[in-house]
């Protein structure tokens, strides 16, 4: 024990970060996970469509068939099924469904990386101060994170969704709204989780930290710490990131979206009513929700897998 | 196979199927044990000691597989029985205790409830008849007031009770054959006495074989007739306890015996076989000792010894054993 | 136990959060322009709105500690509404859920015990695409084929309004019927995560110590594997599903809607579209309430099957 007080179980992450070789061996692991790779796959095919949103579309947006002089096809066709035109059919409105799906691509990705975004930050500072400060702090943020855990989030998300966005009057500037309250309802459980990762890298470098100068800061603390669980930081936030697309996606479909904001939820909604006559206008959207949800999924468990400093295969 | 002999291994290879590659544990090795005698099967970790033991039973886990070799018992072939005669032999002909009492019981059940169903498993008895065998098994192996025991779980009882217990369990229906892995490398020093004493008296006392594996060489001298030293997967030599111990054939069992820190001799330095243990995926070509071993030539890299008899059960796997005289640093 | 304070925090939080929102009455009120101004007195008075904030909570607390749920905006006894739908959210489910596990350990185990296998690996591909799988996609498409295309069972609904409708007759038949699709379809749309967890579970399990000892003791497979394989794996597996069907029961709204299920789900949506605050407020309880009696059985059950729990 004459240099720091190295654990002798699992290779403590150290606190000297070795620069690039820990990431790359990560990366390699992941590069062999051939589901990770599907969903980077996945993931990238959406980043790609929703940059390239114009191009990749075959109609304007909202682009109403036959009736916008932007429009380049004569015929206004509603609930009409797939053809060659419309390979996704068109809704009740008459606009393309492919199309549309393809602009709200955008969208998803701005719910998934907003509401992730704010989620995920506050569940790392919750989480790490959890974990960090012990006693009876630790002790309240237990009882506190047990009554979160039982709570129905999804339903009270409902009830703000519809006082907020009823009472706003931003028709397209809903979808903030709803980034917002999907990313305050949704830390809890990932703050239970960073708090039981602080626990464990607690173990290892609070030792080392205690050697350094007498009083560390903790602001010191944190950069020790957060570097640490930085790694299931990043798994969780890819999972989030599909937890909080299919959370809208539920949540636009029920009726509690924000209307104007065209993500693949609100599609999925305004075409619920025909579902028996005009199917592809609620189903096509719902696919395209799981196939990225799935992408995102795929890749979150794939970092898990590769990211995990004590998974050995 | 001779009248006395009850277990015969020839020609072992067990192997490991990874996604790294294929390590080769147990790479020809070859054990005899007669009726009533203690083998001593001595190696570091690595050699493939417990991988032997596992592919006796046919316990080896995935991804292992063995995949050549002969291992006859009381006149069968092991390796050619079902899985269901197999399972009747497993702790009924040959029992295995191992290394790390503190997770071979199942922590959910009762000790009364392992013991009495590895009981009623081999024998047409009910479970009444089975519990009380199973409290006398706890007497004999030492632990007081066995019918409290009985009843209680793993987690409420010592390293040494459960090893006790594990030796009880590998006892409660008469084997003929015993494999101890490491039986007292996980305990306190002072337990492991009481624990070895304890396994040669029951041995004595019901005339078992025993296959007793250990790092230790202080164990071997004391508890076995006969040695049998492994090294990366293969066998160094065997012989008598005297006879390896008093005039070993082999430089691994040379340098093996003077890492042993002793006293008496009052050396400077302790010495330690230099070099590291071998990676079993790609072994060292020819004789996988030579990278370590300081009488190594030419031949050595380039060609695998035989396994040579030296006549009277002495068996020595090293090109130069004939020309080489190896101290002992035992003094006897 | 702890129950108390953890129901006192939670109703303290759902309270909280409904009155961020707003004025409740207000609320209604700007949904349902029709009550007259009486009426919104009338709600205010029923909810202590004029007393001050402490006084609310704490009558609402004790109405709720003397099982009074009040009563709707739109009127009508909370209670008896919530009693009307509230078999058919348990009747779905427990179903679904007791069937996925049913399903789900068996395959998770056979799994573990062929690793690496073709099979393991398909199952576990399988498994981990399922995991993302959304229940208003899969319903849907479910429901589309089977109901309104091949119009093998009904699209939607308890039980057909007209007796003549029924199966041979029998009620029981048509409900059966009509229960077919939706808990079939659930059960499926659950199954995948809990494949995945008993599999890894029991991954863990199957390489302890004890394990190779049982085996070494010449215990047949079969006991192996469940007698000592599957209780220790349950252990990891019971304290997940109680925090599942929590998720589940938060999930009954999309559930129930795509189902067309009448379930206290479906009512959610309805009233809250209409910010019924009472009911909101009830059903929000109600579930928590659940929540944690399945939490509760699943501590019980942990210590059923561990028994080093058992002595704290």
């Amino acid at each position: 024990m004459n240099q720091e007080g190295t654990s002798q179980t699992a290779e403590p992450q150290s606190a000297r970060p070795h620069g690039v070789s820990q990431w790359a061996l990560a990366w390699r692991r992941l590069k062999k996970n051939k589901t990770a790779i599907a969903g980077l796959a996945i993931v990238g095919a959406f980043v790609v469509m929703a940059a390239f949103d114009r191009l990749v579309a075959l109609y304007p947006p909202r682009c109403i068939v036959g009736l916008s002089p932007s429009c380049p096809s004569p015929d206004f066709v509603s609930n009409g099924p797939p053809t060659l035109t419309h390979p996704f059919g068109t809704n009740i409105d008459g606009y393309d469904v492919y199309s549309e799906i393809i602009y709200g691509t955008r969208a998803a990705f701005l719910i998934g990386l907003g509401a992730t975004g704010l989620a995920i930050l506050i569940a790392v500072i919750i989480g790490l101060a959890a974990g960090y400060f012990g006693g009876w702090m630790e002790n309240l943020l237990m009882r506190v994170t047990e009554v979160f855990l039982v709570i129905p989030f999804f339903l009270l998300l409902l009830v703000f969704l519809q006082v907020a966005l009823k009472f706003s009057q931003f028709s397209t500037g809903g979808i903030w709204i709803v980034v917002l309250v999907i990313g305050a309802f949704s830390w809890p459980g990932a703050a239970r989780i960073i708090r039981g990762e602080t626990l464990k890298v607690r173990e290892f470098e609070f030792i080392a930290a205690s050697r350094q100068i007498g009083a560390s800061s903790w602001r010191i603390l944190f950069r020790h710490l957060f570097p640490n669980v930085l790694h299931i930081v990043i798994v969780l936030l890819t999972l989030q990131i599909a937890a909080s697309i299919l959370t809208e996606a539920a949540v636009s479909f029920l009726g509690f979206g924000a209307p104007g904001s065209n993500t693949w939820g609100q599609q999925m909604y305004t075409s619920a009513n025909f579902i028996a006559d005009a199917w592809w206008a609620t189903l096509f959207p719902a696919l395209f929700v799981t196939v990225m949800v799935m992408g995102f999924n795929l890749l979150g468990n794939g970092l898990r897998d590769a990211l995990d400093p004590r998974l050995r295969e | 196979m001779s009248f006395d002999q009850i277990l015969s291994v020839s020609g072992l290879r067990t192997y490991f199927y990874t996604y790294a590659g294929v390590v080769k544990a147990v790479d020809g090795i070859g054990l005899q044990v007669n009726k009533g005698e203690t083998v001593g099967l001595v190696g570091e970790s690595g050699s493939g000691k417990t991988v032997t033991a596992q592919s006796i039973m046919r316990v080896v886990p995935t991804p292992g597989k063995t995949v050549e070799g002969e291992i006859e018992f009381q006149g069968k072939n092991l390796l050619k029985l079902t899985e269901s005669e197999m399972q009747h032999i497993r702790g009924k002909e040959i029992a295995y205790i191992p290394q790390d009492p503190t997770t071979t019981l199942d922590p959910v059940y009762s000790v009364g409830d392992q013991l009495a169903e590895v009981i009623m498993r081999h024998q047409p008895v009910s479970k009444k008849y089975a519990i009380t065998k199973a409290i006398e098994l706890l007497r004999n192996v030492g632990i007081a007031d066995p019918q409290v025991r009985i009843s209680q779980y793993p987690h409420e009882l010592s390293g040494g009770t459960k090893q006790r217990i594990a030796i009880a369990r590998a006892l409660s229906c008469e084997p003929s054959l015993i494999l101890a892995d490491e039986p007292t490398t996980a305990l306190d020093v002072t337990i492991q006495a009481q624990i070895l004493e304890l396994l040669t008296a029951l041995k004595d006392k019901f005339n078992l074989a025993m296959v007793l594996i250990t790092h230790d060489m202080g164990i071997v001298a004391d508890t076995c007739d006969r040695v049998t030293v492994l090294y990366a997967g293969q066998v160094c030599e065997t012989g008598t306890a005297e006879q390896v111990f008093g005039n070993p054939k082999h430089p691994y069992t040379e340098a093996l015996l003077s890492s042993v820190p002793n006293l008496a001799l009052r050396k400077k330095h302790l010495s330690v076989i230099p070099g590291n243990v071998p990676n079993l995926i790609q072994p060292p070509s020819g004789c996988r000792f030579h990278p370590r071993c300081s009488y190594a030539r030419k031949v050595c890299i380039d060609k695998d010894p035989e396994l040579e008899s030296m006549g009277d059960g002495r068996i020595v796997h090293c090109h130069r054993w004939k020309e080489l005289d190896l101290k002992s640093a035992v003094a006897s | 136990m702890y129950l108390v304070p953890v129901f006192f925090g939670i109703t303290l939080l759902v309270f909280t959060i409904e009155r961020l929102a707003g004025d409740p009455v207000e609320l209604y009120g700007a949904l349902n322009p029709n009550i007259t101004e009486q009426q919104r007195e009338l709600l205010r008075k029923s909810l202590h709105l004029d007393q001050p904030i402490q006084v609310q909570y704490l009558s609402w607390l004790s109405d709720l500690l003397h099982l009074n749920l009040g009563s709707s905006f739109s009127g009508g006894s909370v209670a008896t509404l919530i009693a009307q739908r509230i078999w058919a959210t348990l009747e779905l489910q427990l179903l679904g859920l007791t069937l996925s596990l049913i399903i789900a350990i068996p395959i998770g185990i056979t799994s573990a015990r062929k690793r690496y296998s073709a099979l393991d690996v398909t199952i576990t591909s399988t498994s981990l695409i399922g995991t993302s799988i959304p229940i208003f996609f899969l319903g849907v498409a479910a429901i589309l084929i089977f109901g309104y295309h091949l119009h093998w069972f009904p699209s939607g609904g308890f039980q057909s309004t007209l007796p003549s409708q029924y199966p041979y007759g029998s009620l029981l038949l048509d409900q059966l019927w009509h229960l077919f699709l939706p808990a079939t379809i659930y059960t499926f749309a659950i199954l995948a995560p809990v494949v995945l967890l008993v599999r890894s579970s029991m991954l863990e399990v199957l390489r302890q110590d004890y394990i190779l000892a049982a085996k070494a003791s010449g215990l047949k497979d079969r006991t192996v594997i469940y007698k000592h394989g599957l209780r220790n794996a349950l252990i990891p597996i019971v304290t997940y599903v109680g925090l599942y069907f929590g998720g589940l029961l938060a999930g009954a709204p999309v559930t129930e809607t795509v189902f067309n299920w009448p379930g206290v789900g479906r009512m959610f949506v309805d009233y809250t579209t209409q910010l019924d605050f009472p009911v909101i407020q009830a059903i929000v309880v109600i579930i928590t309430l659940m929540t944690l009696i399945a939490n509760l059985i699943t501590d019980v059950t942990y210590a059923y099957i561990d028994p080093r729990i058992r002595l704290e």
